[in-house]
């Protein structure tokens, strides 16, 4: 796989984040908070984000780990490190992307250190942070 | 719903606080719907989507979301932010195989500022990790949670 510091990672689209996928994460996760299932609790709080569930954070950095997956292979993903700025919606249309800041070698396997994001078209991210993937041979 | 302050000297001492620990398979349906709800199609060959990274080590450790909040002595579920998520990965995860994990606090203090998408405030940041092994005892993977519990408005 030839790659280059600086390169793009190609964009995973994720056209509208769904509620009810939400509310399956919720129960595969066990996760007691409403705002992940409950929009009349989201309204209810002073956030002014209307009756719309907030995805969970999990799921947001999981549209990060899909493009580098659909990028570098199924087995490619050493580590995420992901902080959480703003909030994903029910209803968002997110794009996550990537850049190569770096290219090593580990015990004999090509690494590429990158900055990922997840962002609403336009806007500073809802997620960011870095990943580090291992290169296929070809 | 009123604010919650519990005595900084409880929240520093949960540094150093260990979960049960456990055991944790994944089995395929439960593979099968976590990936679907990431928008990706099924990863070959028994592979578990990396996401399972955040509740699989929650649950094997034998504790859950809900104790986290209550270890925190959080206000309420409505007051946790995140802070970040840490995952390493040195073997990848598979279905139907019995990995150990163990977790426990890492990091426990009172801060004040404001967090995100929120109004500036006195808060508590706490850190979990949380490690998975092989049934041979290799290192598999590792989860660190930071959270951070609301505690009053200026």
């Amino acid at each position: 796989m030839n790659v280059q510091v600086g390169d793009s990672i190609p964009d995973w689209v994720m056209e509208s984040v769904r509620p009810e996928r939400m509310r399956t994460m919720a129960a595969i996760l066990r996760d007691p908070n409403p705002v992940h299932w409950d929009r009349k609790a989201v309204a209810a709080l002073p956030f002014g984000i209307g009756e719309r569930t907030i995805n969970q954070g999990p799921l947001g950095l999981s549209y990060m780990l899909n493009m580098l997956m659909d990028w570098a292979g199924p087995t490619s993903v050493r580590r995420v490190t992901v902080r959480f700025p703003k909030v994903v919606l029910d209803g968002d249309h997110v794009t996550a992307g990537g850049r190569v800041t770096a290219i090593r070698e580990e015990d004999g396997v090509r690494l590429a250190d990158c900055d990922i994001w997840l962002s609403r078209e336009g806007e500073s991210p809802s997620l960011e942070g870095t990943a580090t993937v291992a290169l296929p041979e070809s | 719903m009123a604010d919650i302050q519990p005595p900084v000297e409880e929240i520093r001492a949960l540094v150093g606080h260990e979960f049960p620990g456990g055991k944790y398979t994944v089995a395929h349906w439960e593979n099968f719907l976590l990936t679907e709800c990431t928008g990706s199609e099924p990863l070959p060959d028994g592979l578990v989507h990396p996401v399972v990274l955040f509740h699989m080590p929650i649950l094997g450790a034998n504790t859950s979301i809900g104790g986290m909040f209550a270890l925190g002595q959080a206000e309420s579920d409505f007051s946790i932010g995140i802070e970040s998520y840490d995952w390493e990965i040195e073997r990848p995860l598979h279905e139907d195989v019995e990995y150990t994990v163990t977790g426990r606090v890492t990091e426990a203090d009172r801060m004040e500022g404001p967090r995100r998408n929120d109004r500036p405030g006195v808060y508590d940041r706490i850190q979990f990790r949380f490690e998975l092994h092989e049934p041979g005892g290799d290192f598999a993977a590792s989860s660190t949670i930071t959270w951070t519990y609301r505690r009053s408005a200026a």
